[in-house]
């Protein structure tokens, strides 16, 4: 008994952590370091009292940590949807302005940039019923969420966008394969 | 023989009865689950592990665990280990009884069992285990626990001439043998090995090659700017405040003179004072007695003056009544001018006083009786006359003889007492008559009422009696008579009157006259005298004259001497105001304050000299030294407001000096270099940019070398088959946020001039640059966190698995990279390599290690394993409920009466056989 109180006692940011993690925020390595830093430090401990708790933490390597919950069964709230949106139209357009992904947390996402996004997916933004101000009080819900953080009068992305990114990259994989796959069929059709 | 552990024995320990287990060659280690295998290879952290704080027993408590392998005083742990210097030894550790405590012994000698029971079969007990393996010719040597551990790891400096040298670990560093055990714990439950273990163990063993490890990278990041920073400040304190320091300056210069001056003057004001009362004294006495002495000269002329303003009155008296005198005599010659002599005045008054006499006896003729009465008289007679006629007149018939016909004679009467006779004596045409009216008018007896008027008649009396006409005329012809005699008198009488007025005149006259005789008699007199008058008139106009002289004169003396008296009483005040002043400051000066008696220690400035002052200037120079003392501490509260002000505004840098004097002079002359320090600070803040620059490279570098030493500990354990796998190997990996911050850093220190070096580095400042900026605040932001950066924090240890014909895979945890055998033999591989890295390869001394669940392996696993743990320099025990041939030794464990039992008798030794032979 006296172990696991001077254990639980060892971790004085066990209270923030929890609080931050259950609300579905990403601690990232980039912008909570000292939060990073105790989850680091103690990874397994707060790995088996997270899961004795029911909750599931999670390490990237590229820096970040989350409560993972199955999304297969789990309802994708609006604001996932709407947070998965922007981060795409973002993406796209750096993309197209050939900004290297991988950086993207050296971009400055401002207006300006949301701006150019906009224009290029006004139709499907549109449809969502976000215009500019809206993706950036989106922006600000990211944060609460860790995935963004604001910054000397813009916004940064933070590594945990990489759990968007390898998602856009599957899906545009299985895209990809799929394409491949109607093509394979098509031709294979056409020599039949 | 090689040189190592060469068997394992309990006796009464751990649920053991007896337990022999051989430790020179593989072992495989049979019996079902849960019957104590681990129990028996963990007993050998009692002898390898020594400190209770690094042992691991799992979740068992160590109490428990104490009580578990030492139950008595008879129970034993005993290793026999072949060592190259001392031969054949036995490390052993016997529990102490009801305590269950333990100590350890060695000696040297092979390992009998046999040797630690006494002659009936029971187990020798602790306090005589010394005698009773003496009587074997063993000399045991007992040791607590650190003595033991400094003398199995070779970390003992003094040994007895006789003392075997019972070092089993040889390392390359004694100050290996920490992580050497904790290595080694985990050795005996690899299965609990972590790539956290992993990464720490690592980091310690390759401490000595990393270039300064222990490298505290933000304290040497604050250490170089807070200097600069702290010097920044106080430049730019002193940059700020610089027109405060320069009144500064002037205040404390203008201090240093008045203190030269104060100290210069404070014994000057001192003797002065000191004969200051005595002056005073005597100056005070000579004034008083000159005083007293103008004063007596003062009422002599007094009374002087007041003689002779007296004889100027009795002068002036005189000389007015003489010419008074001569006035009269001039006006009375002028009234008399026409009178010859006396004789003229007396003939005058005699004439009068005859005409006098003559009149008054005039008078005393005539009748008593006025002029003015007689005309009253005259005036009555004629009315009553004029009554008298008008009644004759209406004899015939008036109203009173027409009312007596008509009345009653008493209504006649009531009504004559109200009306006048001559209402009664009206004509007939003067009145009308309405009788019974009037009678109504008369009934009451004493009252005659009137329409509006009522009337009482009892006063009144009757007013008209009716006479006869005879009556009348007598009484007309007397009337007449007495008229005519009234004229008659009425002429004398005025006459008299007239001799009454003459009379008064003629008196007055007579008092004229005797009047002007006296006056006559006066200028007779006035003119007999008036030579001997002129005479006293010039005389006394003469001693008026010397009078007045003699007055001015004294006038203008008492003015003097009242000049002097005052110039005296006001030498006087003078002299008592100054004394006042001195007293007054003497009894309260400023220089009372401490400071003052060493002020001629302070720093100052000398005083010139100055021409000495006479002792009348004493209260004008103290008062001069007052306000001067006051002025320098004045100063005194100026500077240290100043200086306080200087020092809450930043400028705090000489604040420990000395004293406050030094520290006004080094914040002065600062002020004055400040030129200069703004070079002295550049260089010192490129010299901070070179040692952040240093750290930082030196972080860098040290996670090369790191990443070196792994590839080098790689080439260690990639030449081992580990199962199916085709690599197998601990790569240290980038945590490339950092590390390209850092190279950012360092790249960017190179490309840029010093200045804007600086502000890179600086933890105030914000970059333009936005990578950069982030970089930096990423560094800090880690360096806070961790309390400094470590070679450690720039990377993460990745295990990369590729299993034959399939791409490198990497594993963040071992425990997830393979299959559990693989896992365990990974583990196993890892742990030993880590070992052998730590031993001093000069002294081969072998080892063993333990692998639970030994049948996940493959036979050639197995076997591999085998190879690899002996090429380490380790004899690997597998334990499995089943036997497994491919160890050199398979030993079941037996259970007699709840005991176990492990005898030398049951060891099977098993003999390699060519498998390809038939």
């Amino acid at each position: 008994m006296n172990h696991f109180t001077s254990t639980l006692n060892q971790l004085d940011k066990l209270a923030l952590l929890f609080k931050e993690l259950s609300n579905g925020k990403h601690i990232n390595r980039t912008g909570d370091a000292s939060l990073w830093v105790a989850l680091e430090h103690d990874k397994t401990l707060y790995q088996s009292l997270f899961k004795a708790l029911g909750f599931e933490l999670r390490f990237d390597e590229r820096g970040f940590a989350w409560f993972h919950t199955d999304e297969i069964s789990s309802n994708i709230s609006k604001t996932s949807r709407q947070l998965a949106l922007l981060f795409m139209v973002i993406f796209d357009t750096q993309a197209d302005a050939g900004k290297p992904l991988i950086h993207f947390s050296d971009w400055i996402v401002d207006r300006t940039l949301l701006s150019q996004a906009f224009e290029k997916h006004q139709t499907l933004l549109i449809a969502e019923n976000l215009d500019i101000d809206a993706l950036l009080l989106l922006l600000e819900s990211a944060a609460r969420l860790g995935f963004t953080q604001q910054s000397r009068g813009h916004w940064q992305l933070l590594p945990a966008v990489c759990r968007y990114l390898d998602h856009f990259e599957s899906l545009a994989n299985q895209q990809r394969k799929d394409e491949v796959q109607l093509a394979d069929t098509e031709t294979k059709e056409i020599k039949e | 023989m090689e040189y190592g552990f060469q068997q394992l024995v309990l006796l009464n320990s751990a649920d053991y009865q007896r337990a022999e287990l051989p430790l020179d060659d593989s072992v495989s280690l049979i019996a079902p689950n849960n019957t104590g295998k681990t129990s028996l290879i963990n007993a050998l952290q009692f002898l390898l592990i020594i400190d209770r704080r690094r042992m691991d027993f799992g979740a068992h408590e160590f109490d428990k665990t104490r009580r578990f392998y030492f139950p008595s005083n008879s129970s034993y742990i005993l290793m026999e280990v072949s060592l190259p210097q001392s031969g054949t030894v036995v490390l052993g550790c016997v529990g102490k009884g009801v305590s269950h405590d333990y100590e350890y012994f060695a000696y040297q000698g092979g390992l009998i069992t046999e040797d630690f029971r006494q002659e009936d079969g029971s187990l020798v007990t602790q306090p005589r285990l010394i005698t009773h393996l003496a009587q074997k010719n063993r000399t045991l040597f007992r040791y607590n626990a650190t003595e033991f551990r400094d003398l199995i790891y070779g970390g003992r400096r003094t040994r007895n001439s006789h003392e075997p040298d019972f070092t089993v670990f040889r390392l390359e560093h004694n100050s290996d043998a920490q992580p050497f055990q904790q290595v080694l714990t985990r050795t005996l439950r690899l299965d609990k090995l972590s790539s956290t273990d992993v990464k720490s163990y690592l980091l310690q063993i390759f401490k000595r090659d990393l270039p300064d490890a222990n490298i505290d990278f933000k304290q040497e990041w604050d250490k170089a700017f807070a200097e600069v920073n702290a010097e920044r400040a106080q430049f730019l304190a002193a940059k700020n405040q610089l027109n405060a320091i320069n009144k500064l300056a002037e205040q404390v210069e203008a201090r240093l003179v008045l203190r030269g001056k104060l100290i210069a003057w404070c014994p000057k004001i001192n003797n002065a004072l000191a004969q200051w009362q005595q002056h005073y004294q005597q100056e005070e006495e000579q004034i008083q007695i000159q005083l007293s002495k103008l004063q007596e000269e003062q009422k002599r002329q007094f009374t002087k003056g007041q003689e002779l303003a007296g004889q100027r009155v009795m002068l002036d008296q005189a000389l007015t009544e003489l010419k008074n005198k001569s006035q009269q005599q001039e006006e009375l010659d002028n009234q008399f001018a026409l009178v010859s002599s006396r004789e003229t005045l007396e003939a005058a008054l005699n004439s009068a006083q005859q005409k006098l006499d003559h009149q008054t006896t005039l008078i005393g003729q005539s009748h008593n009786r006025s002029a003015s009465l007689i005309q009253r008289d005259i005036t009555n007679r004629k009315q009553a006359l004029q009554q008298l006629q008008r009644q004759k007149e209406s004899l015939a018939d008036n109203l009173y003889l027409q009312l007596s016909k008509h009345l009653p004679p008493e209504q006649l009467e009531r009504l004559n007492r109200a009306l006048s006779a001559q209402v009664m004596t009206l004509r007939p045409e003067q009145f009308k008559l309405n009788t019974d009216t009037l009678k109504s008018l008369l009934e009451e007896t004493d009252t005659l009422k009137l329409p509006g008027l009522e009337l009482s008649l009892s006063a009144l009396t009757a007013q008209h009696q009716q006479l006869g006409r005879q009556a009348l005329e007598e009484q007309i012809t007397d009337n007449q008579q007495q008229l005519q005699s009234l004229q008659e008198q009425l002429e004398t009488a005025q006459q008299h009157d007239q001799a009454k007025i003459k009379k008064h005149q003629l008196e007055k006259e007579k008092r004229t006259c005797e009047e002007a005789l006296k006056q006559y008699d006066i200028l007779l007199k006035l003119r007999a005298n008036q030579a001997t008058r002129a005479d006293e008139t010039g005389t006394t106009e003469s001693a008026l004259k010397n009078v007045c002289e003699q007055l001015a004169q004294s006038g203008q003396l008492a003015q003097a001497l009242t000049d002097r008296i005052n110039q005296q009483h006001l030498a006087l005040q003078h002299l008592v105001n100054k004394h006042k002043i001195i007293d007054r400051i003497k009894n309260r000066r400023t220089d009372t304050d401490p400071q003052f008696s060493y002020l001629a220690d302070m720093k100052h400035h000398p005083w010139l000299a100055e021409p000495e002052w006479p002792l009348e200037q004493l209260a004008q120079q103290l008062e001069t030294y007052q306000t001067n003392c006051k002025t320098l501490l004045e100063y005194n509260q100026q500077i240290e407001l100043t200086l306080s002000q200087l020092h809450s505004s930043g400028l705090t840098k000489y604040q420990y000096s000395e004293t406050a004097d030094i520290e006004l002079a080094a914040i002065i002359n600062f002020s004055q270099q400040l030129d200069k320090e703004e070079e002295a600070l550049d260089k010192k803040a490129r010299s901070a940019v070179i040692n952040v620059t240093a750290s930082l490279h030196e972080l860098r570098s040290g996670l090369h070398a790191f990443q070196g030493k792994m590839r080098e500990f790689n080439r260690l354990i990639s030449h081992r088959r580990l199962s199916d796998l085709k690599i197998f190997k601990i790569e240290a990996q980038d945590e490339t946020q950092l590390v390209e911050a850092i190279d950012m850093l360092i790249d960017t220190a190179k490309g840029i001039d010093s200045g804007d070096t600086f502000e890179l580095f600086n933890h105030g400042s914000i970059l333009d640059n936005e990578q950069l900026e982030r970089a930096k605040q990423l560094l800090i932001d880690e360096g806070n966190a961790r309390q400094g950066l470590k070679i450690a924090d720039l990377f993460r240890l990745v295990f990369i698995v590729a299993k034959n014909e399939q791409q490198p895979e990497s594993f963040q945890e071992i425990d997830s990279a393979a299959s559990n055998g693989t896992v365990l033999m990974a583990k196993l591989v890892t742990g030993l390599a880590m070992l052998h890295l730590m031993q001093d390869k000069r002294h081969k001394t072998r080892a063993i290690c333990y692998l639970d669940e030994a049948l996940a392996l493959d036979r050639h696993n197995q076997k591999s394993l085998i190879i690899t743990a002996q090429e380490f320099g380790f004899a690997l025990i597998f334990a499995s409920p089943s036997p497994l041939t491919t160890a050199r030794y398979c030993v079941p464990i037996h259970q007699t009466n709840g005991k176990n039992n492990i005898s030398k008798t049951s060891w099977q030794l098993l003999e390699d056989l060519d498998e390809d032979s038939p």
